[in-house]
């Protein structure tokens, strides 16, 4: 990383890139979940 | 096609390429032609990264997917988010760090010189294959269907980027992929709302949900453990994830697009950007394809969707089996059809036995009209072998140009073609870039000035793009079109990751060791594609596993002077 690069991730509610990375797993959890719903629902 | 769409067509295509050339006229420093103006906010970096890899095989491919097997395509890219984490985490900032043209240079900072020619030879040897089949894909569909010649249909495209690619470099990519993703979205999003207003009015989008579901199109996940489907939970998320580690994290082709940020944080946003839309967007595509298969059961579909081909066999043996199949699959379509308003009928009534039993007289039509279609396609092989007998590429376009206005005709086309440019010039720039630092540079000028590597930047970028309209012009395709490109992906990736992760992971391991170990890895990942029928994604991470466990092994037999892990932390 160059000096002085900001660590911050400027996103409300998500103020560390741990946040971030956490967000986009349950994110992905979401949509695999939507998916077998649609195929549950409409089976 | 009519003058309209020609004028969407052209006016679209040629007039981005030019702005782009125009914008970024003048040349510049080699920083910023191989970079870009390094001030690229997060939105266009994630666009830029969504632009490259979506090429137009995925907009024209994947309904074609949906429409023959449903949703399961979609587990291929499960493991891209985990994949795009572990990149923002962990390379994303030792490139930055290292302040690298392209992610091959970190392999020799971190191991040699040698490694470094490895990495960045098995990029150039997959990517050049690859970028053949980004040319030709939409050119063999697009020039079957509306009757140009495949020739000038490849040379017209690829001369086009090679114009703007060559001139603007890295900057001219991007900007131009900015608009031209902004196009694709908008034709996508018409199509999308015109099949579902073609639909038939009684059946609705809920309705049509349910026949999809009916026909089993809508199993998007299988969590079977079978090694053996192409498309499962975990082979998408373990295969996958190494792929994706693999495409986004070491081809350069990626490399460069998110290295062009304004800061380490614009750079990451972008991945992340990507990270939560990737599947969504894949999984919208591949639902126009299974609605597309509902669509062309109430409304009379073509026996083989590739339908030039067709009437071309047709015209040449007119007393041939060609009429009769026809007059078959109407017969069992129009059979099908009933049914399925029998189907209708219950389902509104409440009647759940009456569906139950409309249901099963619709599977059997289905088997009926497959039996037609199939007899049909092997009829047509048979009789024309250069004919491929998949014609799921065909499916959105013919529904393109039976049921879209004209105008919005031409700006489906246009987006085709503008996914193939951005994909097209971004692998250009990278392997232009590639050759320009990790050879020229490196091996051949050492102490060339950035001007003359800019200039020769220029000459291999504009080289590799001849090669790829000669190679384009050169083969013929029988698989479906984005599963070749990830087939030729997953056959090098996993080896060149291997790579990357044992610089990252494997500090007391050095360059000799890698190099011979990610040889004879990429020697076992051919024979076992030779010789095996399990899924492809799983040789990403076989050829990874292999090239680190190999590594290991021998490094103590041929290890000397691994490059201290303190200098890269």
């Amino acid at each position: 990383m160059k000096p002085g690069e900001p660590e911050a991730t400027g996103l409300p509610g998500l103020r560390t890139w741990r946040r971030v990375y956490a967000f986009v797993a349950l994110t992905f959890i979401l949509w695999v979940a939507l998916m077998v719903g649609l195929a549950w629902r409409y089976r | 096609m009519n003058a309209l769409d020609y004028a969407v067509l052209l006016g679209t295509l040629v007039g981005i390429a030019a702005y782009g050339m125009w914008r970024t006229r003048g040349g510049g420093s080699l920083r910023s032609y191989l970079r870009g103006p390094d001030s690229t906010p997060w939105l266009v970096i994630g666009l830029s990264v969504m632009a490259t890899q979506a090429s137009a095989i995925t907009f024209i491919s994947t309904p074609g997917q949906g429409f023959e097997d449903g949703l399961g395509f979609v587990q291929n890219y499960f493991g891209a988010p985990f994949a795009l984490i572990v990149i923002s985490a962990l390379f994303l900032p030792l490139f930055r760090k290292l302040d690298v043209y392209t992610a091959y240079e970190f392999l020799g900072k971190r191991f040699d010189g040698k490694t470094r020619l490895l990495g960045a030879g098995l990029f150039l040897l997959q990517r050049g294959l690859g970028a053949g089949i980004t040319i030709y894909a939409p050119a063999i569909v697009l020039s079957t269907v509306f009757g140009w010649r495949l020739d000038l249909t490849i040379v017209a495209s690829g001369l086009l980027v090679i114009a703007y690619t060559v001139s603007g470099g890295s900057a001219a990519v991007t900007l131009t992929q900015k608009y031209q993703i902004g196009m694709i979205f908008v034709g996508m999003a018409a199509a999308f709302v015109v099949l579902i207003l073609r639909l038939p009015r009684d059946l609705g989008f809920s309705g049509a949900l349910a026949a999809a579901g009916g026909f089993h199109k809508l199993q998007a996940v299988d969590f079977s453990p079978d090694l053996h489907p192409r498309y499962t939970f975990w082979s998408g998320l373990l295969g996958g994830m190494f792929l994706a580690l693999s495409y986004f994290g070491t081809d350069q082709s990626q490399v460069q697009r998110y290295l062009s940020g304004q800061s380490l944080r614009e750079s990451r946003l972008g991945l992340m950007f990507n990270a939560v839309c990737k599947i969504p967007m894949q999984f919208l595509i591949l639902l126009l394809g299974a609605l597309l298969f509902v669509f062309y059961r109430f409304e009379p579909a073509p026996v083989f969707f590739n339908q030039s081909a067709w009437q071309r066999v047709e015209a040449r043996d007119p007393a041939g089996p060609w009429r009769g199949f026809e007059a078959d699959f109407a017969a069992a379509q129009a059979r099908e059809r009933a049914d399925l308003g029998g189907w209708l009928a219950a389902r509104r009534a409440g009647d759940a036995a009456a569906e139950r039993s409309a249901r099963a007289a619709v599977a059997a039509d289905e088997a009926r009209t497959a039996r037609v279609r199939e007899a049909a396609k092997a009829a047509l092989h048979a009789a024309d072998p250069h004919i491929s007998a998949n014609d799921a590429d065909y499916v959105f376009i013919d529904f393109i140009l039976a049921q879209l206005p004209h105008g919005l005709i031409g700006l489906l086309v246009a987006a085709f073609f503008a996914a193939a440019l951005s994909s097209k010039s971004a692998e250009l720039n990278a392997l232009g870039s590639t050759s320009a630092i990790d050879f020229y540079r490196h091996l051949f000028r050492a102490g060339s000035s950035d001007r003359m590597t800019v200039a020769a930047s220029k000459w291999l970028t504009a080289a590799w793009g001849l090669a790829a309209i000669g190679f384009a012009l050169s083969f013929r395709l029988a698989e479906n079109l984005i599963q070749a490109v990830n087939i030729i992906g997953s056959i090098f990736y996993g080896v060149v990751l291997g790579i990357f992760l044992a610089a990252f992971f494997l500090p007391r391991v050095g360059g000799t060791a890698v190099f011979w170990a990610a040889i004879a890895a990429q020697l076992l990942v051919f024979a076992l594609f030779a010789t095996l029928s399990i899924s492809y994604l799983w040789y990403n991470l076989i050829g990874c596993a292999a090239c680190l466990l190999l590594a290991l092994a021998l490094q103590p037999l041929v290890g000397r002077g691994a490059a201290p892990r303190a200098a890269l932390a």
